[in-house]
């Protein structure tokens, strides 16, 4: 029987009167990896946020190595060994690898206990990081300034730092949602060699595929309660997805039934320098077009050109037969296009603003009376957007900070709905949103697409990508390789021009 | 969490409640407070601070900042001066001159820091320096005094006992509050500043937008810097220097956030009439200037601490 | 006070291309005008102030009269940047050099340099603390003293008054405040009920007046601002007030506004401080400096009280 190290028991926490958590229970052996399952809002943030010190809980008991840690902050976790990788990584870009890692402990390395320890040894914090990511088998320059870095390199970074803390637990919360599939590879390779050398690895993720490729035991919470324990081996996707959302989702993806319309829109030619060239493809009215492709491959910078974000070098873009340029968004929103941004947060939504003022932000010029905005509208049609699209909030004046990563996503499309384009590009529509709420997501894309809107899907997930797509355009660093029918495509297939 | 859900709480109302607590503690502290007369003063007397507050107001919202609020007080003040001599024009051209005056300044604003992408806090330190010099040259260096009586009356009259700058103060702020609330470009205010690449994706015309604020932000301070050539009864070159600060002091106070997104006009006027308040309340009790200062320094740190808890949350 | 060192590089590499290009262009006006037409450098307060622009203009004609090159350059308040003009005057080689000083301390280092390069300065208006070639001037203390004494008639010794300061701290405001509190020692029937600085100007002073008359009501009898601007600021509050009658207002400088209220009975006094004769006596002393000809040490230029009486000549 191999020892545990963290011990949590009947841990609760509530939030102005809301149970956050639930009489919750969790045990991290010496190195295993375990993986935390659960949708948005089941209780993992909170969870974490106690467990490094960031939040007092309610009641319950944590012990980690024997000692309890109820009490403690931020900095005790640390120095007792629990580290966390953070989604948004933590890191000052003007600093290099090698001063982020020891960042806070230059007192340490200087060599000096004296009053000069405040003396910088950037030769001691340099040696250091070359044997620490030696040891670690990943190839970065210790030397290179962090902003010049790719995010998964960021993130390697991150794990060294924790490493040279002597960490005995990392929490890494959603390590893959930004980053290569080759670099994915390489992250995997790292945790188990981290596993190999006894240190636990507690793992967030909404990637089934990945959850069952790298964790030894899984454990689901669901709506702040615990839900259970069990073995890796012992599980598989379809039942692991039935304790997340705690009902049976038979049909991932909906049937593919609406009839191929007219011509929406034709791309002839496009290119945008250093970034795609050579670009030709047509959708047509209640079609799906997927975008498939590695990280990079210029997918979403297609989508920009066309959403008139940034210049095109050259090619014709025609909507419905007819040549248009967009320089702007506005232009393309009135040209009928729509699209949902891979990166919500910085282009999705306004976030100090309300449910309602983002849902209607696009289509303001069907809510105003002369100057004046018609609040009247408004209301109805953000009423009808949460309605159809279940958006999940207390009222439509609920800031969308305070929404979850699917609810907020579902207000992004509202917003784009109520501009009525004709052609919708949804770029990752999926990202950072939980199984449940993805099929739902799934479900009104193909609902759109019934009723006659051409719609192209970027996205990463290949099993979506096939699931939705009536046809698929793969990209392989910024050249068009394929388009493949749905019959035809396959994941093997889209690999080998994702590569190509 | 709930100490700090609290503490939101009165980040959102506490100046309201540090206004009246304040009040009550002036109208204890000296009987001559609390009368009419003195409040009518301090009201024609945050008048102009508040004008420059609401232009600024909008500004901050987008994201932007505005350094050249004074000098637009005297470019707009010496011009308006320049036609307002007694017999010459009708009072209306010297209105015009002056507010045209501050809408092209206000929209030169707007067009550099749009079309260079210069931060606005540069480029309107930089206009700040050309208003002065040109207030200078227009005056050449000298008050333009002998104003007409009519020109006079709109700093210093009087309408049924309300000095006619509160009357203006007044419409000013109905009409601030109708555009930030309840119009489409008041909404377009928040986007821009809340996040502006989201704004621009949902497509608003960022540009409109900023060019807009500016040129809004012009026309206050023009019509401040009437109301401050009218009530001193010339047009002083030199006017104006400094009130920039009182104006973003206010509309910060006011709690909005230098980081753009929020701020209400409501917020805005209660920060100028509490600093109109506070050095109106140390000269009745003979404080010197110098207390006056470091009080007004304080209030401005507090507002901002307030502030920002009310936003440490999650 | 912290200047850093890449300022004076900065200054030093300006002056010393300043002077070369100076040099040249000497050489090239000596062949032609046998080298004798004096240049003075002038640096002065604030061209924003109206009296110091009077004054500069005065100076303009004077020299153009004499046939001397006048250089004025503004030192828009900073005692930093005069001190730095003086030094590039120094090195242009100027025969002369007149200061309206900035402030009594922080401006006297450019006395020290002139007076070390051997070149004649002269503190025009106000004083430095170090001892110039000559001081062309009027004695502050003295316009104040003409003030009171005149607020003491008027209020027959008795009353209550407030006085309204320049900007703390500097020559004038100190200068004209000891000459008050003379006069206010001289009388102990003349009551001071406050005082407050009104910065100079005039809409500072009108706010000031109006929440005094908020405090004391028909309790004020006179009051004595440093300057015109807030004399006139303080006037349209009692106006405003309805108390203008009942109260004395005198104030200093005499600028062209002031004079027309005088004149309408707004205003009660003014002190007359002649920019005209401050001018044009710096640059005479500056020429016969110059020339090391004889030239008095002190010249101080009376000030006069300026009433409805004698309003006339001086409106021109």
């Amino acid at each position: 029987m191999i020892e545990s190290i963290l011990k949590v028991s009947n841990l609760s926490k509530s939030f102005s009167g809301v149970k956050a958590l639930d009489n919750v229970h969790f045990e991290l052996k010496r190195g295993e990896v375990h993986a935390l399952m659960g949708e948005n809002g089941a209780g993992k943030s909170t969870f974490m946020k106690i467990l490094i010190g960031l939040l007092a809980p309610d009641s319950g008991e944590i012990s980690f190595e024997g000692t309890d840690l109820r009490n403690s902050n931020v900095s005790d976790t640390l120095k007792r060994g629990i580290s966390m990788i953070h989604q948004e990584i933590l890191i000052i870009p003007e600093l290099t690898v090698a001063q982020n890692i020891f960042l806070g402990r230059e007192k340490e390395l200087s060599g000096r206990k004296d009053w000069t320890s405040g003396w910088l040894n950037d030769t001691a914090i340099d040696k250091k990081a070359a044997v620490l990511l030696e040891e670690m088998g990943v190839n970065i320059d210790r030397k290179a300034k962090m902003k010049h870095l790719s995010v998964a390199q960021m993130q390697m970074v991150e794990i060294a730092k924790a490493i040279s803390n002597d960490a005995k637990v990392i929490i890494m919360d959603e390590p893959t949602s930004a980053i290569s599939d080759k670099e994915v590879d390489t992250l995997f390779k790292i945790i188990k060699d981290l596993r190999a050398k006894g240190v636990s690895i507690i793992y967030i993720s909404h990637k089934m595929d990945e959850i069952f490729e790298i964790s030894d035991t899984i454990t689901v919470l669901r709506d702040g309660q615990y839900i259970a324990t069990k073995s890796a081996v012992e599980l598989d996707k379809p039942s692991l997805i039935a304790m997340m959302v705690g009902r049976e989702i038979d049909h991932m993806f909906p049937e593919s039934n609406s009839a191929k319309g007219d011509l929406a829109l034709s791309i002839n030619g496009l290119c945008r320098k250093g970034q795609f060239s050579d670009i030709n493809f047509e959708v047509h009215a209640g079609e799906i077009l997927g975008f498939a492709g590695l990280m990079g491959a210029g997918r979403t910078e297609i989508a920009r050109v066309i959403f008139g974000l940034d210049k095109l070098d050259g090619g014709e873009i025609r909507i419905k037969n007819k040549s248009v340029i967009n320089k702007t968004p506005r232009e393309a929103i009135e040209n009928g296009i729509g699209y949902v941004s891979e990166d919500r947060k910085g282009l999705g939504f306004i976030p100090g603003m309300s449910v309602k003022d983002n849902t209607t932000l696009a289509s303001m010029n069907r809510h105003r009376k002369g100057i004046f905005i018609d609040q009247t509208s408004e209301r109805i049609s953000t009423e009808q957007m949460i309605d159809d699209l279940r958006i999940k909030t207390a009222d439509m004046d609920q800031k969308v900070t305070y929404l979850s990563g699917g609810n907020q996503q579902k207000v992004v499309i509202g917003k784009v709905l109520l501009a009525a384009p004709e052609i919708i590009i949804l770029d990752e529509p999926t990202r950072g949103v939980d199984v449940g709420a993805k099929f739902e997501i799934y479900k009104l894309i193909r609902n759109l697409a019934d009723k006659g809107i051409a719609i192209i899907m970027i996205s990463s997930e290949l099993s979506e990508i096939l699931g939705m797509s009536d046809r698929i355009l793969v990209l392989s660093k910024g050249k068009q390789t394929a388009i493949l029918s749905r019959a035809e495509a396959t994941q093997e297939l889209i690999m080998k021009y994702a590569v190509a | 969490m709930d100490r700090s859900f609290q503490l939101k709480r009165f980040g959102q109302y506490g100046i309201f409640l540090a206004f009246a607590l304040i009040c009550l503690a002036l109208a204890l502290s000296t009987p001559r407070f609390f009368t009419l007369p003195n409040l009518l003063i301090i009201g024609t007397q945050v008048s102009i601070n508040a004008l420059l507050a609401f232009g600024v107001t909008f500004v901050i919202i987008t994201g932007g900042i505005d350094l050249s609020l004074g000098s637009m007080v005297a470019v707009a003040g010496v011009t308006a001066a320049m036609f307002a001599h007694p017999d010459t024009y009708p009072l209306l051209v010297p209105l015009f001159a002056g507010l045209g005056a501050g809408v092209f300044f206000g929209a030169f604003n707007g067009f550099v820091i749009t079309k260079s992408k210069v931060p606005p806090f540069i480029v309107t330190l930089g206009t700040m320096t050309i208003g002065r010099g040109l207030a200078l040259i227009l005056s050449k260096g000298r008050p333009i005094s002998n104003l007409s009586d009519s020109f006079n009356f709109i700093g210093g009259g009087n309408v049924f006992g309300v000095p006619f700058p509160i009357i203006i103060l007044i419409i000013a702020f109905i009409i601030c509050s109708i555009i930030l609330n309840k119009t489409v470009l008041g909404r377009y205010m928040y986007a821009v500043g809340g996040n502006e690449p989201a704004a621009r994706a949902s497509g608003i015309s960022v540009t409109n937008v900023k060019m807009w604020v500016y040129t809004l932000c012009g026309l206050l301070s023009a019509v401040g810097g009437i109301l401050l050539t009218s009530r001193i009864t010339t047009g002083q070159p030199n006017a104006g220097a400094g009130f920039e600060l009182d104006a973003i002091a206010a509309a910060i106070i006011g709690g909005t956030s230098t980081s753009g997104g929020t701020g209400t006009m409501t917020g805005t006027l209660i920060g100028a009439l509490l600093i109109g308040v506070i050095s109106n309340s140390l000269d009745l009790l003979n404080v010197t200037s110098y207390y006056q200062q470091v009080v007004m320094g304080i209030i401005i740190i507090g507002a901002v601490v307030l502030d920002s808890m009310g936003k440490k949350d999650r | 006070m912290t200047i850093n060192p890449m300022k004076y590089i900065l200054i030093a590499a300006l002056c010393i291309t300043m002077a070369s290009c100076n040099q040249s262009q000497k050489s090239e006006n000596g062949e032609k005008d046998s080298g004798k037409k004096l240049v003075v450098g002038a640096t002065m307060l604030s061209m924003q102030n109206e009296f110091i622009v009077n004054v500069s203009d005065e100076m303009e004609a004077k020299a153009k009269e004499l046939g001397v090159e006048l250089i004025t350059v503004d030192a828009e308040r900073s005692a930093l940047k005069q001190v730095e003009q003086v030094e590039s005057f120094i090195a242009q080689g100027v025969d002369a050099i007149i200061m309206n000083p900035c402030e009594v301390e922080a401006s006297s280092p450019a006395v020290k340099l002139a007076m070390d390069a051997n070149i004649p300065i002269i503190n025009v208006n106000s004083e430095t603390s170090a001892k110039p070639t000559a001081f062309v001037g009027s004695d502050d203390t003295e316009s104040a003293r003409i003030a009171m004494k005149y607020l003491a008639e008027k209020l027959g010794g008795k009353g209550n008054v407030l006085i309204m300061h320049g900007f703390m701290g500097q020559a004038a405001q100190i200068k004209r405040d000891n000459g008050a509190k003379e006069i206010l020692k001289a009388n102990p029937g003349m009551k001071l009920l406050a005082e407050q600085t009104g910065e100079w100007d005039r809409a500072k002073a009108m706010s000031l007046m109006e929440n005094w008359i908020q405090s004391y009501g028909s309790k004020i009898n006179a009051v004595f601002a440093h300057n015109d601007e807030m004399g006139m600021g303080a006037v349209k509050a009692l106006e405003a007030a309805g108390l203008k009658d009942k109260v004395i207002v005198v104030s200093v400088d005499a600028i062209p506004d002031a004079l027309q209220s005088v004149k309408i009975g707004a205003l009660n006094a003014t002190i007359f401080q002649n920019a005209q004769e401050q001018g044009g006596k710096a640059i005479e002393t500056a020429v016969k400096a110059a020339k090391k000809g004889a030239f008095e040490k002190q010249v101080l230029i009376p000030f006069q009280l300026v009433t409805k009486k004698n309003v006339e000549q001086f409106l021109k």
